[in-house]
């Protein structure tokens, strides 16, 4: 399966605002129209795009998905903000937006379209040599494996996709010693294991596809924790680990929304029922490797035969934001973000305005959950190269592991007070980036926001040669390109290529949203 | 000539004949029907997506369509003003819609008693632990005082002496729906409040607050649950034990299923019986002239009749129901004893809104 994180950030990022919406649905740009059913999707279900164009010619209904990450598509529907501009959703999972208050209110019918539980894939000879191939292992075991070094793994950012959400409420479930739904007080038990786990975490990531195209570029990382879809598709084939005291599953359901116009209600059920047939079931699970929700189709053999024991997810929003805040904040590997910033002459007015927004944005005003999981984060370092014609000394900030606030408010105080001057030195200036030690021990990413041509110092050729040049640890470190003004599009994509980044497009939607999604990459 | 206009004048005739009888023939057909959209909680979706219930709705002018709602969100979240009716799974909350929007009348053409879904090694498991016995007439009971002795001590699946078959480290509970939505949750609330009630309805506001404690770790504590009756019994189906050990569910899911002989339910399923159980009885409150026709037709026309009956749910009558049973060799019970009444709608809004306050 090929994926295109840029499209698919682009689709996530316009979807905010839901602008230029059409551009991403599958094949042909439709606009709204009686046989039309808009779906806000999670970026998931993108492999069903050639299946839903089957859906069309044998039902007459065309899907329109437009895509989100899975909590912000949540606050969406919950807050009311998707009524009127789509009829259904269709995302990994309705939990975590069932939990928000009031949001059961916006949902009709739901109609589970496929199963997919979240589980640890490895190399064959990693599991082997663990030896985890053909007996029980529990996610005690998976801990204590990590804590001695001896795998290591990547899984995404629970904040921003499901299936790492889903991977932290099964680890957290199964490491606790409840039996039961977790509560606030067990997520702050449950901490020092967590630590345990996570500590052979290597690789992060916005969403399960871009997870494993890392995954794939980068041969040190033993596994991931993602879909056990994801899993089974992958061109290097890996060993699955279920872990015998339970996963999350994801199951998928087509929702239509309780504003949904009496039209769309028809589509949608045409379409949802059209999902179920056996013979739609069965082409889903041989394409994709989810399993069928229908009990007449039985599950191929790639499944295994095992007994999949289902965790105790929790039942109260608070105790799984407290989960992702206690993750990020105290349990994941810490970031280090580096900001290269054009402030050249062309930034002046609106768009250097826009860039203070977009960063003061990060250092917490906002309060809500999506504002505090995109924050920078308790441990994090934040360095800041502004640049002209040539970069600015970097400026380090280093948020401490509490009490965040008066290193948040410098970082504050420091975005307020850019400004636009000069020429536009991109290269010269990342490679001043590159060019900073990698501290151990951190997940490192470089975000480069530019809104014009190179203008001065060396090329994008000279670039390439010096980032091949450097030693291996500092190669790792991807850059997130946001494209802006009159950003070349096609160096950018370059340099997201080269380095194992990917392209955020703020030119229809806006910094802040685009450094936010950002941020479920950092 | 006059010959002539004569036979013209036959052939005329005879044709306008073999027309008005075409047309006679179409009488429904020719014209428009009567779209009449109702909301209704999810387990009756299937009966009503049936393209045999579209017909028998259709020979009397009418094209039923239906939203799905949980029984409780029917009462306070959905905008009844854009369906003609409702059809919740209780009196209690068809009682409650009917006061606020001042209807005249209801219909309850079919009930289904509260049931349990589990798995033979499952309920071998609970047998051993003593909270499922055979009742003697050829259904299984679950001893809901028992159960709940097991709920206090807080056993796990894991803890049952022997237990090879199902070694998971999670709690011993029921799955039920999401009690805030669901009717079938509010349903299993009203028997399990029953019992720590001292075997009595819960009739006052000192008796919520003496038993909420009590029976919400049986609720609260299995965590996440859906929403609707049709999700959790899909995962059930599906999904198997390994998801859902047990799961509260009304009879008709199980037996619509069985009846229609579709594989759904493979050998290692069981049904058994809560003891106390309690009928949920689906309830059609009519919001316009259209729903009222649907009430009528559900509980008088012999085709529809037949046709719930297929899907599980027991009529008006009996004999229907009996007959499928013996046909199927269903487990139904053919005599259920143990059957309380739930408590007033307010009541268990109360009770529900108590118990999730002490959410973990």
């Amino acid at each position: 399966m090929r994926r295109d994180p840029g499209t698919a950030l682009r689709c996530a990022l316009a979807s905010v605002l839901l602008l230029a919406a059409a551009a991403c649905a599958p094949g042909d740009e439709v606009a709204d129209g009686p046989d039309v059913l808009r779906v806000l999707a999670g970026s998931e279900v993108k492999d069903l795009e050639p299946l839903l164009r089957r859906a069309e010619q044998e039902t007459g209904v065309k899907v329109r998905l437009t895509y989100t990450g899975t909590l912000d598509g949540a606050e969406q529907v919950a807050s009311g903000r998707a009524a009127g501009r789509v009829d259904a959703t269709w995302f990994s999972s309705n939990r975590y937006l069932s939990l928000i208050d009031g949001a059961q209110a916006k949902l009709s019918t739901q109609t589970k379209t496929m199963v997919s539980p979240v589980v640890l894939g490895l190399k064959p000879a990693k599991a082997a040599e663990l030896g985890w191939n053909g007996r029980p292992v529990s996610w005690a075991d998976i801990a204590a494996a990590a804590e001695d070094g001896r795998f290591s793994f990547g899984m995404a950012n629970p904040a921003s996709s499901n299936s790492g959400f889903s991977a932290l409420v099964g680890v957290a479930a199964a490491l606790s010693d409840a039996d039961g739904a977790l509560s606030a007080e067990q997520v702050a038990a449950v901490t020092p294991k967590l630590k345990e786990f996570f500590s052979a975490q290597r690789l992060t990531a916005g969403s399960s596809g871009w997870l494993a195209d890392a995954y794939a570029r980068d041969p040190s990382v033993d596994g991931m924790v993602n879909y056990e879809s994801v899993l089974l598709g992958l061109r290097e084939r890996v060993t699955l680990i279920y872990p015998s005291d339970g996963v999350v599953s994801a199951d998928y359901p087509l929702t239509l929304l309780a504003s949904a116009p009496e039209e769309k209600k028809a589509l949608y059920g045409k379409l949802a029922a059209w999902l179920r047939t056996p013979d739609v079931q069965k082409e889903i699970m041989t394409g994709t490797h989810r399993r069928p929700i229908v009990p007449g189709v039985a599950p191929g053999a790639e499944f295994g035969s095992a007994q999949l024991i289902e965790l105790p997810f929790p039942n109260r929003r608070s105790t799984a934001d407290e989960l992702i805040t206690t993750y990020l904040n105290q349990v994941r590997v810490p970031s280090s973000a580096t900001f290269v910033l054009d402030t050249s002459g062309s930034m002046k007015g609106e768009r250097i305005e826009a860039l203070r927004t977009a960063l003061v944005a990060l250092t917490g005003p906002d309060t809500s959950a999506s504002g505090a999981f995109t924050r920078f984060l308790n441990r994090e370092s934040v360095t800041m190269i502004p640049f002209d014609d040539r970069p600015d000394a970097p400026v380090p900030f280093t948020v401490p592991d509490r009490d965040p606030e008066p290193v948040l408010a410098q970082i504050k105080a420091f975005a307020e007070q850019l400004d636009a001057n000069g020429g536009t030195a991109i290269y010269d200036s990342l490679r001043a980036a590159y060019d900073r030690p990698v501290t151990p021990g951190r997940y490192s990413s470089i975000v480069l926001m530019t809104d014009g041509e190179n203008t001065d110092g060396s090329d994008y050729a000279a670039f390439e040669s010096h980032y091949r040049s450097l030693p291996e640890e500092q190669r790792r470190t991807p850059t997130f390109v946001v494209l802006f003004g009159e950003s070349d599009v096609e160096e950018m994509r370059q340099v997201a290529q080269l380095t194992g980044g990917a392209v955020f497009d703020a030119r229809s939607t806006s910094l802040s949203s685009a450094f936010k999604e950002i941020r479920g990459y950092q | 000539m006059k010959r002539w206009i004569g036979v013209i004048l036959a052939v005329v005739l005879a044709g306008v004949a073999v027309v008005a009888i075409l047309l006679g023939g179409q009488e429904n057909k020719g014209q428009e029907l009567a779209l009449v959209r109702g909301v209704i909680g999810s387990e009756k979706k299937p009966f009503f997506d049936d393209p045999r219930v579209k017909a028998a709705f259709a020979a009397h002018g009418l094209r039923v369509e239906v939203d799905t709602a949980g029984s409780r969100q029917i009462v306070t979240d959905v905008d009844l003003s854009r369906y003609a009716f409702a059809f919740p799974s209780s009196v209690p909350a068809a009682e409650r819609i009917k006061r606020d929007r001042k209807a005249t009348t209801t219909f309850s053409p079919f009930y289904s008693p509260m049931a349990v879904a589990t798995f033979e090694p499952i309920a071998a498991l609970l047998t051993k632990a003593g909270v499922l016995r055979d009742s003697g007439k050829g259904h299984q009971t679950l001893d809901i005082k028992k159960y709940l002795e097991l709920v206090a001590k807080g056993t796990r699946w894991d803890q049952i002496p022997g237990n090879s078959a199902y070694p998971a480290r999670k709690r011993v509970l029921l799955t039920t729906t999401d009690i805030r939505t669901s009717n079938s949750a509010a349903m299993y609330l009203s028997v399990i409040g029953y019992v720590a009630n001292g075997d009595d309805v819960i009739s006052s506001d000192a008796q919520i607050a003496e038993v909420a404690p009590m029976v919400a770790p049986a609720v609260l504590d299995q965590g996440f649950a859906e929403s609707t009756s049709e999700a959790s019994f899909d995962d059930y189906l599906a999904l198997g034990a390994g998801k859902t050990p047990m799961l509260v569910v009304y009879e008709a899911q199980y037996l619509a299923h069985v009846f229609a002989g579709d594989g759904a339910i493979k050998p290692g399923m069981r049904l058994v019986y809560p003891s106390p159980t309690v009928l949920s009885k689906h309830t059609l409150v009519p919001l316009s002239g259209h729903g009222t026709r649907v009430g009528e037709l559900l509980t008088k026309d012999p085709k529809l009749l037949a046709l719930a009956a297929a899907y599980g749910f027991r009529t008006t009558d009996p004999q229907a129901f009996a007959d499928l049973v013996a046909k199927t060799k269903a487990p139904a019970a053919a005599d259920l004893v143990d059957v309380v009444e739930p408590p007033t709608y307010e009541r268990l809004d109360k009770l529900i809104t108590a118990i999730d306050a002490a959410r973990p």
